[in-house]
């Protein structure tokens, strides 16, 4: 474990040091003042998939690792619906996840918003329409915003959020 | 002799149930009229999902099944619909009235059921979890999938193989390599074609550079479940490394459309810098993560799976494998001339499972340097024949089979099975010794795709 210390003292923090570009330098900085200031320095997102090819939520995934680090913006994913702000929702609605879903949006205490995000939601993936298929999203539920992208980057995810807080 | 598959197809006046074996393909013929089918669970237990299946796609009926109740088909899904049949042509359905599923449970003195799911708590995948418990020892699992059935089958018929292209390569995200290595072979089978040597390395080191990223998250994952998080700092830093390389490399971060008959620039000295980099990342976290007793305390002997019990339930991949089964697609001349060694360990365990994951993330590195190297040929791919083609690619969750039928030129039936499909039906015997807070771990060790299972 002291190999690890020893690293991780000359390593520093990555997420400086990488050469991010200016731009997402300026967006961890608005983001990080608009959730101060609209949900009092913490904003909660609920993630559901409602039948992704699991690519999206690998890109949320990414989003606490160390290059992105998203939760020191105050931005964190909960564990439940009824902690949730936000609902961020990905994947093609199926017809078997439809209840599910709406479910899990009826859990989530007032104010709230759903953010759609990938293409799925919307329809404009490859994906067409089938029996299995419920999509497009909005006819279930009401879509504050949505994140284009198949999937979007994490960066285009950062970008996104900062568009909604603005947007609310 | 390995159950890969069993599925059915609709032809004129009947139905034709195919059993693929590692060996042998199996055919059988039922009318329309009475299409009735004996079961092989007895034997291979996890044919049960495959018949269930048919019986919800073709209304097939499985006549001594000990488990005929609906596996695709949910509470609310209308009755006698069969939505793989040719005459089924509605891109809707209404919601019919609920029917409560009838789960498997232990009942007794002090046993009550958990349920988990569909929604989990992390950032993850839906489907549902069903625990029959005693405390918190685990007495029995059920798992419950198909909630992100998206029909996919039924959305490729009737397109051309290169319509098909976007919708297969987004099947699994995770896997979507694999998914377009397979798709790739029937489509050279079908052209009467062979790959480029060339082609065929780069096709090579971007499934190789998948494998990595996949198993790179789950190195930093498992720990994370065992509440080790720096691993989950140090994995997901390495991931998205990678991740970045594959973007580098394909224009997309996880490889979507990257294979084709084109060989495109890659910048081979930095890519040689950056795998041994890795090398060097990956040293330094074995060295570093094999050294924590309390986190070893955790991976070794839970979640066991047997030699006997990965055999029975024809288990794939990194499971089959940490429970000491060769199985592996790329046991074949092309991989072995390239370096490739079969991981293997014997405990069948989390600790073994996140063994064969290190030891296939190193070997993916020596074989990806092979892979390397600049060229620029292409392939012009002629007109397809009609036919039946099968494929087999190792994705890296395990054994990705695809069988597409083409007649005029188009899908008329398309059938693929995820590794995960043969795995799920497998983790509820990895449960018996352990307590409910392992699950999460167990699970995560075994890493399996939802979306590729549910379809």
């Amino acid at each position: 474990m002291i190999k690890f210390w020893n690293k991780r003292i000359k390593y520093g923090t990555l997420t400086e040091n990488e050469n991010l570009d200016a731009e997402l330098a300026a967006i961890k900085k608005e983001i990080k003042s608009s959730v101060k200031k609209k949900f009092a320095g913490s904003l909660a997102i609920r993630m559901v998939d409602s039948g992704s090819c699991n690519a999206c939520e690998a890109e949320c995934n990414a989003l606490a690792n160390p290059y992105y680090d998203l939760e020191r913006l105050g931005i964190h994913f909960v564990a439940s619906p009824r902690h949730a702000d936000v609902m961020l929702l990905s994947g093609i609605m199926t017809f078997n996840m439809t209840p599910h879903v709406k479910d899990a949006y009826e859990q989530i205490p007032e104010p709230k918003w759903v953010i759609s995000i990938g293409d799925c939601p919307v329809m404009t993936a490859p994906f067409e329409k089938t029996y299995a298929i419920n999509a497009p999203a909005e006819n279930h539920l009401p879509i504050t915003h949505h994140i284009a992208g198949c999937p979007p980057s994490p960066l285009e995810i950062m970008q996104g959020l900062l568009e909604f807080l603005r947007k609310i | 002799m390995r159950l890969i598959a069993r599925y059915a197809k609709e032809l004129e006046d009947t139905f034709e149930i195919i059993t693929v074996y590692e060996d042998e393909t199996q055919r059988e013929v039922v009318s329309k009229e009475h299409p009735h089918i004996k079961t092989l669970a007895k034997k291979h237990p996890a044919a049960i999902w495959f018949e269930r299946k048919m019986h919800d796609d073709f209304g097939i009926i499985i006549e001594d099944a000990f488990d005929k109740r609906p596996l695709v088909h949910q509470e609310r899904f209308p009755r006698d619909v069969h939505p793989l049949r040719k005459d089924f042509d509605k891109d809707t359905l209404q919601e019919a009235e609920y029917l409560p599923y009838k789960y498997e449970a232990i009942n007794g003195d002090g046993v009550f059921q958990v349920a988990v799911g569909p929604i989990h708590a992390g950032i993850i995948e839906p489907g549902h979890f069903q625990f029959s418990q005693a405390g918190e020892e685990m007495l029995h699992l059920e798992v419950r999938h198909f909630y992100k059935n998206r029909g996919i089958e039924k959305m490729l018929e009737g397109k051309t193989l290169t319509e098909a292209k976007p919708i297969i390569e987004r099947i699994s995200g995770n896997e979507s390599i694999a998914y377009q290595i397979c798709w790739r072979d029937i489509y050279l089978q079908a052209a009467g074609q062979e790959l480029p040597m060339a082609l065929r390395k780069r096709h090579a080191f971007l499934l190789e550079l998948e494998r990595i990223i996949h198993h790179l998250t789950d190195l930093g994952f498992i720990p994370n479940d065992a509440g080790f998080g720096a691993a989950l700092a140090y994995g997901s830093k390495l991931a998205e490394d990678a991740r970045r390389k594959m973007q580098e490399f394909t224009g997309h971060r996880f490889g979507f459309g990257s294979i084709d008959f084109t060989n495109h620039f890659i910048d081979t000295a930095s890519a040689k810098e950056w795998l041994r980099e890795l090398e060097n990342s990956i040293a330094f976290f074995e060295d570093w993560i094999m050294d924590i007793p309390s986190l070893w305390d955790r991976f070794d002997t839970t979640g066991a799976l047997a030699l006997q019990k990965a055999v029975k339930y024809d288990t794939v991949g990194v499971v089959a494998r940490a429970s000491g089964l060769s199985v592996d697609r790329r046991i074949n001349d092309f991989y072995l001339q390239h370096g490739f060694v079969m991981a293997s360990e014997v405990s069948g365990d989390v600790g073994a499972r996140f063994k064969v994951r290190l030891a296939e993330v190193k070997n993916s590195l020596g074989m990806m340097e092979h892979f390397l190297e600049e060229d620029d040929t292409t392939l012009e791919i002629g007109n397809i024949t009609d036919g039946s083609y099968t494929s087999f690619t190792e994705s890296s969750i395990g054994e990705l089979f695809m069988a597409i039928d083409i007649k005029d030129g188009l899908i008329e039936r398309f059938f693929v099975r995820d590794p995960s499909f043969i795995n799920w039906q497998a983790l509820h015997i990895m449960m018996h010794s352990d307590i409910i807070a392992d699950f999460p771990l167990i699970n995560k060790s075994c890493d399996l795709s939802y979306a590729g299972n549910d379809l």
